[in-house]
């Protein structure tokens, strides 16, 4: 049991047996009241989400999982496949639950899960990638009202708004969770 | 903002942000820290959570009507998008005014004072709703029906709230429900003014006449709290018999989690006795309201050192 108050983004709960993992977190106060806290929660089975508000100390029963690393490998269009990079068993992921992520997580590449009774609960992609552009449209002169922006298109897909002098072959920095371009990187 | 007080007959005032006692908020934590000197004495002090009783006074003692902009102070006040544990309060109180009145006056404070590029949605005029009214559209709650913890929490359980075992105040029951279903649903396309609050809601608001609510109200932009009015409590004995039993709450609260326990001082309340003037004040957060005007997510994005990036040492 935790309280309420100390759970986070990403801590995984057990909500009528289900395990759900809490993706925003926001404290509330009303009035001059005592302190909530608003959550929503995801269940990584289903993608199916859940807005809970609950007292900060409240009880909440939180679920003991592991950090455990993990291969992507590929999508099928409905699952990720992913392997465990100690015992090679492999494992497949909804993609509805982890909706963009086929956009951001790199073939070969190995992240970091949250497993709970051999379930991943959550794939900690990091906040900030550098991805290849593969893709980059031509600059359109003259248009540079809004700053002078182009759309380019990653190596995983992605498609990211960057100024109009990112060249295909060129590496760009993006946050993964507003997938909003950040810098060019030099390599 | 300054203009249109000092032009609409109000004073600016500085008080004390130091003091040696503070009004009783159960639900407030407090900083508190230390007057030394060698040879009167220490004695401990505390950082006020807003400057309500040195403006009240102020008043009490025929200032007239009063504004200020005050640093305040909330400890364990939870980091995140709304709050810092050190913010801004513009506090106004108006003589011979009512809550009534108030909302007129922000109205035309914030129609005067607004940034250029401010969005509409955050402009006045105001919608108006009582709690009552928003807790029947939004849960389906008749509130004159629930006037008692067992009904109400009844009433929670009948919503799909799950609620701990251990018996609970009416007010934290009903803030549950408002979170869960009134806040959320709150129209955002006017700035909201939800008025009347339950009179089991105790604070210096007073009550309205022969029904169980306060003449207070607290405004929503952009569906974030931005302000907060009272009818101000004037009965010398009201004032006391909150403060005793305000008191009596936080020192209950605070025994368990051992956190500060600001003194208080009863003789507040004598300052009522002599003839305090009808009198409405409404609070503001001033980051919170910048915020919004400016189109910020998070009112770090309007305070130069937020408390979050002091601590991580940037």
């Amino acid at each position: 049991m935790i309280k309420a108050g100390q759970i986070e983004k990403g801590t995984a709960l057990l909500i009528k047996g289900q395990p759900f993992v809490c993706v925003e977190r926001e404290f509330v106060n009303p009035g001059k009241g005592s302190a909530f806290v608003r959550l929503k929660l995801k269940s990584p089975s289903t993608g199916q989400t859940l807005s809970e508000t609950m007292k900060t100390q409240d009880n909440a029963e939180d679920i003991t999982v592991e950090d455990i690393d993990y291969q992507y490998m590929y999508n099928d269009g409905e699952n990720f496949h992913l392997m465990n990079t100690s015992t090679y068993d492999q494992i497949e992921v909804p993609m509805g639950s982890f909706p963009d992520y086929q956009y951001i997580m790199k073939d070969g590449e190995t992240y970091r899960c949250t497993v709970w009774e051999d379930q991943i609960l959550d794939i900690q992609v990091p906040s900030k990638v550098v991805f290849l552009v593969a893709e980059a449209e031509e600059a359109v002169k003259g248009d540079t009202v809004q700053g002078a922006t182009k759309y380019v298109t990653t190596e995983t897909g992605l498609k990211v708004r960057v100024p109009i002098f990112i060249k295909q072959g060129e590496k760009i920095r993006v946050n993964t969770e507003t997938k909003e371009y950040l810098e060019r990187v030099n390599s | 903002m300054r203009r249109y007080f000092d032009e609409h007959g109000y004073t600016e005032v500085d008080t004390p942000i130091l003091s040696p006692d503070l009004i009783p908020e159960p639900t407030i934590e407090n900083f508190a820290t230390t007057f030394s000197n060698e040879f009167v004495g220490s004695r401990e002090l505390y950082l006020v959570p807003s400057p309500e009783i040195y403006m009240k006074r102020l008043i009490a003692q025929g200032s007239g009507s009063i504004y200020q902009f005050s640093h305040c102070f909330r400890n364990s006040e939870q980091l995140g998008r709304q709050h810092n544990p050190e913010f801004t309060m513009l506090e106004y109180y108006t003589v011979d005014a009512d809550e009534q009145d108030s909302i007129a006056i922000t109205e035309e404070l914030l129609a005067n004072t607004a940034l250029p590029g401010c969005p509409e949605h955050l402009l006045p005029p105001f919608r108006k709703m009582t709690v009552a009214q928003a807790c029947k559209k939004y849960a389906g709650v008749d509130l004159d029906k629930v006037q008692d913890p067992k009904t109400l929490r009844a009433e929670a359980g009948r919503l799909g709230l799950h609620l701990p075992d251990a018996p609970e105040s009416w007010e934290e029951t009903f803030n549950r429900i408002f979170l869960t279903f009134v806040e959320p649903s709150i129209p955002q396309d006017r700035p909201l003014v939800l008025c009347e609050y339950p009179a089991q809601i105790e604070c210096l608001a007073t009550k309205t006449p022969g029904r169980p609510y306060r003449r207070r109200w607290e405004m929503y932009a952009g569906g974030v709290e931005v302000a907060n009015c009272y009818d101000e409590e004037r009965d010398a004995d009201t004032v006391r018999n909150y403060y005793r039993k305000a008191y009596a709450e936080l020192i209950r609260r605070r025994n368990s989690t051992e956190t500060v326990i600001p003194d208080i001082d009863l003789s507040f309340a004598d300052c009522f006795d002599v003839g305090f003037p009808q009198c409405s004040g409404v609070a503001m957060g001033m980051d919170r309201l910048l915020m919004l005007q400016l189109g910020k997510s998070s009112i770090e994005g309007v305070i130069l050192f937020p408390f979050s990036a002091m601590m991580a040492g940037r």
